[in-house]
């Protein structure tokens, strides 16, 4: 199947724009070739992150009339929090799918070895 | 991606390049003007640090800044806060405003000092550096406010701040207030003066203001989990 597949896709790109059987199927405007990069794009939308330290400090101030001398273990434990989700994103965002290719390493190899179109 | 950084370390070649937006090759290491780091002994670093400095004997290191002094009184603080106030790139008034603000400050404070009874003398601070970094600290907001779009309208989602963007709006505020809200025959330096030994003992219009951005980012805690970060 690895060895066939390039040319029958090519056999039915070719279909999908013949005239020979009605009307084409696709009318492409630029070639059909696939770009040399990948997308940089997160797929999963994050959620809020130390709500909880936040409200907790945000209570506090609203007994105490804003004052954060009074406040300081909650502001602590809120800042805390914040430095733990910030090395936790970082982590994550070096660690690299499991498996599945960074966006990044993923253009940098498709640059390497690129879909020519055009002439050389 | 280290490997791809040297690759970038090409030789230099005499060519025509535009200055406006040149940047420094990734590769360059900052420089650290400070006396005390160099002379700590080999026996009393921690491994990184050690692994930093043999770093710091391969790569290419970048030129330390003119306004960079190997002085105990070099203050990156105080150096930000000069550059923050620098105007048309006048920096030798820049500095000589802060310079006299510190003189301000320390003269008041030392005249209050000698003013007070001997019980209460021990709590009065004089030296400057220690009143202006109290003061911008005091100033600093701790929950910050960010304009998030959700289904067509913008909302002020409450948000928590890097650590450089506190500093930055405490002296923002700080300069504008200075700038704008006194009257117009005092000096700069005056003004500054008074603003920070205001914001020293948590009074003035600085911490106003900080004040009121936590009653705002207080009365939108609903919205939260419009964050996504």
């Amino acid at each position: 199947m690895a060895m066939k597949s390039g040319y029958v896709i090519q056999e039915k790109v070719a279909k999908l724009l013949s005239k020979q059987q009605g009307r084409p199927v696709l009318r492409p405007i630029k070639p059909l070739a696939l770009k040399n990069e990948v997308a940089n794009r997160r797929l999963r939308k994050g959620e809020a992150t130390c709500v909880t330290e936040m409200s907790l400090v945000m209570a506090c101030w609203k007994q105490n009339d804003f004052n954060n001398t009074v406040c300081s273990k909650e502001v602590s434990a809120f800042y805390t929090c914040v430095e733990k989700t910030q090395a936790q994103n970082k982590a994550s965002r070096k660690q690299g799918g499991q498996g599945r290719l960074l966006p990044k390493e993923a253009t940098v190899l498709l640059k390497r070895y690129p879909n020519l179109s055009g002439d050389i | 991606m280290a490997a791809s950084f040297g690759r970038l370390l090409k030789p230099w070649k005499s060519s025509l390049c535009f200055v406006r937006w040149s940047r420094y090759n990734p590769y360059y290491l900052d420089p650290d003007p400070s006396k005390d780091a160099h002379s700590v002994p080999e026996s009393d670093l921690s491994p990184e640090q050690k692994e930093l400095r043999e770093l710091k004997t391969v790569r290419p290191i970048k030129a330390a800044l003119s306004s960079a002094t190997s002085s105990p009184f070099d203050d990156p603080v105080i150096s930000k806060f000069i550059n923050m106030m620098m105007q048309d790139g006048n920096k030798i008034l820049a500095r000589g405003i802060v310079t006299q603000t510190l003189e301000t400050m320390k003269r008041r404070q030392v005249e209050k000092y000698h003013k007070s009874p001997p019980n209460k003398r021990e709590d009065i601070e004089c030296n400057p550096y220690a009143i202006f970094h109290q003061a911008l600290e005091n100033c600093k907001p701790i929950i910050g406010l960010a304009s998030i779009q959700k289904g067509g309208k913008f909302y002020q989602v409450p948000v928590p701040l890097t650590d450089n963007r506190k500093r930055f709006l405490a002296m923002k505020w700080m300069i504008t207030e200075c700038r704008d809200n006194k009257h117009r025959r005092t000096h700069m330096y005056e003004k500054l003066s008074q603003e920070l030994l205001a914001a020293f003992s948590n009074e003035g219009n600085v911490v106003k203001r900080k004040h009121d951005l936590h009653k705002m980012a207080e009365a939108n805690r609903a919205y939260a989990h419009y964050r996504w970060w």
